[in-house]
């Protein structure tokens, strides 16, 4: 890994990639809670939902900003240290970009400062359609960003040019590929898992606080009840689903995530073990056997292949990361439904705001979906590895020839610093928003 | 196919220029307008609601960029690595400042903050100058069609260039002057007050000093490109544009002359649209000229994608535009009225 030129790009793509994501993870979330409270609001005339939305798209506007400023290295990055892999698929994938922009961005950044800055200006009727559209573009451009990468996981509906780079054949089969359903189900409902559990943590700091009462219950109740259903929902069926979707057309990645180094019928399911890719085995496993045939093809049976199946240069190529990535974002996952089922169950008893343990962990949990979004991206991207596009074109072969790898370490630092003062900034500012609360606002 | 994906790229980039030029300019202008902070945040808050919506054009372009000439975005991102990432940084420093400066009311974190938003402003239109003035010049292609480039070099226009060269830190120097103007332009139909009444003195001296300078500028770029002037005389589209030009410079003129902000503001959106748009049709159908003498120049034929792959975004392109000249009508609907200078947020 360490002779592989396009190194340092991949770290600083890696880098800068999963700290965008920390922002638009909680758009994604946050924006329909919104929607909720504008919709109670103009139906019910309540003021207290009005006040709900009008703080939290304080927060919201702070995070968009975030995710705008993070975002736009991003594209950039396609051209400054991808450029062979732009020149390679930019006629395809260069497609869902720029509707990206045109379509989704757009339609958001249009919307976003008459939802934070224009409710007086639009009047109720207009202020909700406001958050709806930054909602709904939100969402677009997770769709779009999605296609794009399902394609890189999945190729699909492209043909090969004379010159070697691609080209569409199929435009709707590149649209519609299958892998961009359950992706997009999957990565959506964790979206909003990280939206819930925010809400819901607000919520119970404010409880413990002892101040803000009606505010603090408005967001333990939907934070807590869209919890439960998210968190359900990304297990099964969409996280199920991606597990087989990677079982059916990358098995190697499949093996590598489940640490299998040898093939065979009736295969375990690693629950603990560490993986020890020298000597190819799983140390210290606790297994349930049968069950991972049985999850990724139906039936106890059926037959899993292993790594010794596949060249070695077709392994991914950081395997432990990936196992580990892979096993504490199904633990967390586990880990969530508990926790919220456990608040729904409560409060389904009217016992929730006055339950202090509880509301501790309400409070401290808020950083753990965050944690298991980002190593779920960690287990697609790793276990594509070592290929960008999967089965066409290796990563290695990606980067930008004519950057120099200290040019690339330049800029990532560069990176670490900006994004160090940015993620302080971000943290003071929303805390400051926390601090004064809502009912002021 | 190709010669139309090449107009739209230059629509959408001049727009993203005419767009955010405002907040450079206004960047710019910032400390010269302004006496206390109260007014400082009163220019911030006569751009701070839209600034997103401004800098997304540029994704957008770089989205369009990506999809219409995949080959020119691989060569010219990767050749002005460090540069590009000087934008990036700049980009994000500004955004970082809109926003932290509205949210603290701390006399010494906001002078702080108000000075990066100027700063990056600044570095952002001298950037985009050079990166204009780049195009006009060329850069050092290899045979392979691939260049790197360094800050600078011998600071001469031919051979083994830099990014800055006397002829580009011209263009930059110009870009400055005519950003600000039209940030001040913009200025006196976005705030009341003194700040109004600066801003219009002010951009009247900008606009009056940019004349003699436009000529020399021109002739500046007819020695380094004498291609250019031939372009010029044959291809209709960049007469069209010089037009389009002529009559921003005229309804600018006009809308100082009559207290007009409105048409003013217009006039010097046109002016920037028209001479943009008219170096980008004298260019075509090169998109990258070298400034060595064994490699020929890239067209835009030779860096476009697919031709299937063109057809099918115009079908989509197409809406999504009209789509946004939508957005265009609702923002300018709810947010025209002047800026006040207490501190309201509506
Ligand atoms: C709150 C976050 C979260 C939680 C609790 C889970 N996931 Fe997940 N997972 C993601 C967040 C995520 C993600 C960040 O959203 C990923 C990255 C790519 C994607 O589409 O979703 C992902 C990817 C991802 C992949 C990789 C797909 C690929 O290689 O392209 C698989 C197989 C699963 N997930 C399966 C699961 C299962 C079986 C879970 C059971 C509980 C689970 N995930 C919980
Ligand atoms: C937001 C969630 C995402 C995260 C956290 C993430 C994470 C990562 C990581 C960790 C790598 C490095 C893998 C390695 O080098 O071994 C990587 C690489 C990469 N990812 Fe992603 N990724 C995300 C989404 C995407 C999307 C949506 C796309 C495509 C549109 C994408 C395109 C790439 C590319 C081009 C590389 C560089 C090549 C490579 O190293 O594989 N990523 N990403
Ligand atoms: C290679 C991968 C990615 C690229 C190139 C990219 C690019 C961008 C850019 C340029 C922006 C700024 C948009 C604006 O101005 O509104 C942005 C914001 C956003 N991105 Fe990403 N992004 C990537 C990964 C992702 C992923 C994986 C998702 C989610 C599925 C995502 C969702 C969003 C959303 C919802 C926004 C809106 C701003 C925000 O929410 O903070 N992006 N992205």
């Amino acid at each position: 890994m360490l002779n592989d030129p396009a190194l340092w790009h991949r770290i600083q793509f890696a880098f800068t990639i999963t700290y965008h994501y920390l922002f638009p993870q909680l758009t994604m979330g946050l924006a329909w809670f919104l929607v909720y409270w504008k919709w109670k609001a103009l139906r019910s005339g309540d003021e207290k939902y009005n006040r709900a939305a009008r703080f939290w798209a304080k927060i919201f506007g702070v995070n968009f900003a975030v995710g705008v400023v993070t975002g736009i290295p991003m594209e950039f990055q396609f051209g400054t240290n991808w450029s062979n892999f732009s020149k390679f698929a930019g006629g395809v994938i260069g497609q869902t970009l720029a509707m990206e922009g045109m379509f989704a961005f757009f339609l958001e950044s249009a919307f976003i400062g008459a939802l934070i800055w224009g409710e007086k200006r639009l009047g109720p009727k207009l202020h909700f359609v406001a958050a709806l559209g930054v909602a709904l573009g939100s969402w677009l451009s997770g769709l779009f960003i999605l296609v794009t990468n399902s394609f890189m996981q999945h190729p699909v509906g492209y043909t090969v040019l004379a010159d070697g780079s691609l080209a569409f054949d199929d435009l709707w089969a590149y649209l519609l590929n299958p892998w961009v359903f359950v992706q997009f189900a999957h990565n959506q409902c964790a979206a909003l898992v990280t939206g819930s559990f925010v809400v819901a943590a607000v919520g119970a700091f404010y409880a413990l606080r002892q101040i803000h009462t009606e505010q603090s219950r408005l967001y333990l109740n939907a934070g807590t009840l869209m919890g439960l259903i998210a968190s359900i929902l990304v297990a099964f069926p969409s996280g199920d689903q991606q597990a087989k979707f990677v079982g059916r057309y990358q098995p190697a990645t499949l093996a590598a995530m489940e640490g299998r180094f040898h093939g065979g019928r009736l295969a375990d399911l690693a629950m603990i073990g560490q993986p020890n890719v020298a000597e190819q085995r799983l140390e210290n496993p606790i297994e349930l056997p049968g069950v991972l045939s049985f999850l990724a093809y139906g039936t106890f049976t059926s037959y899993v292949q292993g790594l010794d199946e596949f060249p070695k240069d077709q392994w991914p190529d950081n395997i432990e990361l990936l196992y580990y990535s892979f096993h504490i974002m199904i633990t967390l996952g586990t880990i969530f439904i508990g926790l919220m089922g456990l608040a729904c169950l409560l409060r389904w008893r009217g016992r929730l705001y006055t339950n202090t343990p509880l509301l501790w962990a309400l409070m401290l949990a808020f950083p753990f979906p965050y944690i298991a979004n980002s190593l779920g991206w960690m287990t697609a991207e790793l276990g594509r590895q070592p290929w960008l596009v999967y089965g066409l074109f290796r990563t290695s072969h990606g980067s930008s020839p004519v950057v120099s790898s200290g040019d690339a370490i330049f800029t990532l630092i560069g990176f670490c610093g900006l994004y160090f003062v940015l993620g302080v900034l971000f943290l003071y500012l929303i805390a400051h928003e926390i601090a004064h609360g809502p009912e002021s606002a | 196919m190709s010669a139309l994906w090449y107009v739209i790229l230059a629509f959408m980039l001049t727009t993203y220029v005419v767009l955010d030029g405002r907040n450079f300019g206004t960047g710019i202008l910032h400390w010269l307008v302004t006496r206390n902070r109260q007014e400082r945040r009163q220019i911030i808050r006569a751009i701070g609601p839209l600034w997103t919506w401004h800098e997304v054009w540029l994704l957008g372009t770089g989205g369009v960029m990506m999809m219409a000439f995949p080959g020119f975005m691989a060569v010219v991102f990767s050749g002005y690595y460090l540069a590009l990432f000087l934008v990036l940084w700049c980009i994000l420093l500004r955004g970082i400042s809109l926003e932290v400066g509205g949210h603290l009311d701390d006399p010494l974190w906001q002078t702080f903050w108000d000075a990066v938003f100027g700063l990056s402003n600044l570095l952002l239109a001298v950037l985009f100058g050079a990166a204009f003035g780049n195009v006009i010049r060329g850069v050092p292609l290899k045979p392979d069609g691939s260049f790197y480039l360094t800050f600078f070099t011998t600071f001469r226009v031919t051979g083994q260039v830099g990014l800055l060269d006397w002829f580009t830190l011209s263009v930059a120097a110009f870009a400055v002057l005519i950003l600000t103007a039209h940030g001040a332009t913009y200025l006196t139909l976005r705030t009341e007050g003194p700040i109004h009444d600066r801003s219009r003195q002010l951009a009247w001296r900008l606009w009056l000093a940019s004349i003699p300078l436009f000529l020399l500028m021109t002739g500046m770029t007819w020695t380094v490109r004498p291609e250019l002037l031939s372009g010029f005389m044959h291809r209709p589209f960049a007469w069209v544009n010089a037009g389009l030009a002529v009559a921003g410079g005229v309804a600018l003129a006009l809308g100082f002359k009559r207290n007009r902000e409105r048409l003013a503001v217009i006039g010097s959106s046109g002016l920037i649209y028209g001479i943009i748009m008219t170096g980008a049709a004298t260019l075509y159908p090169v998109m990258l000229y070298s400034t060595l003498p064994e490699r020929a120049h890239l067209s835009a034929e030779a860096l476009c994608a697919p031709e299937h792959s063109l057809r099918i975004a115009l079908v989509w392109w197409i809406p999504a535009l009209i789509l946004s000249l939508g957005y265009v009508a609702f923002l300018s609907r709810y947010y025209s009225g002047k800026v006040g200078a207490s501190s309201e947020h509506d």
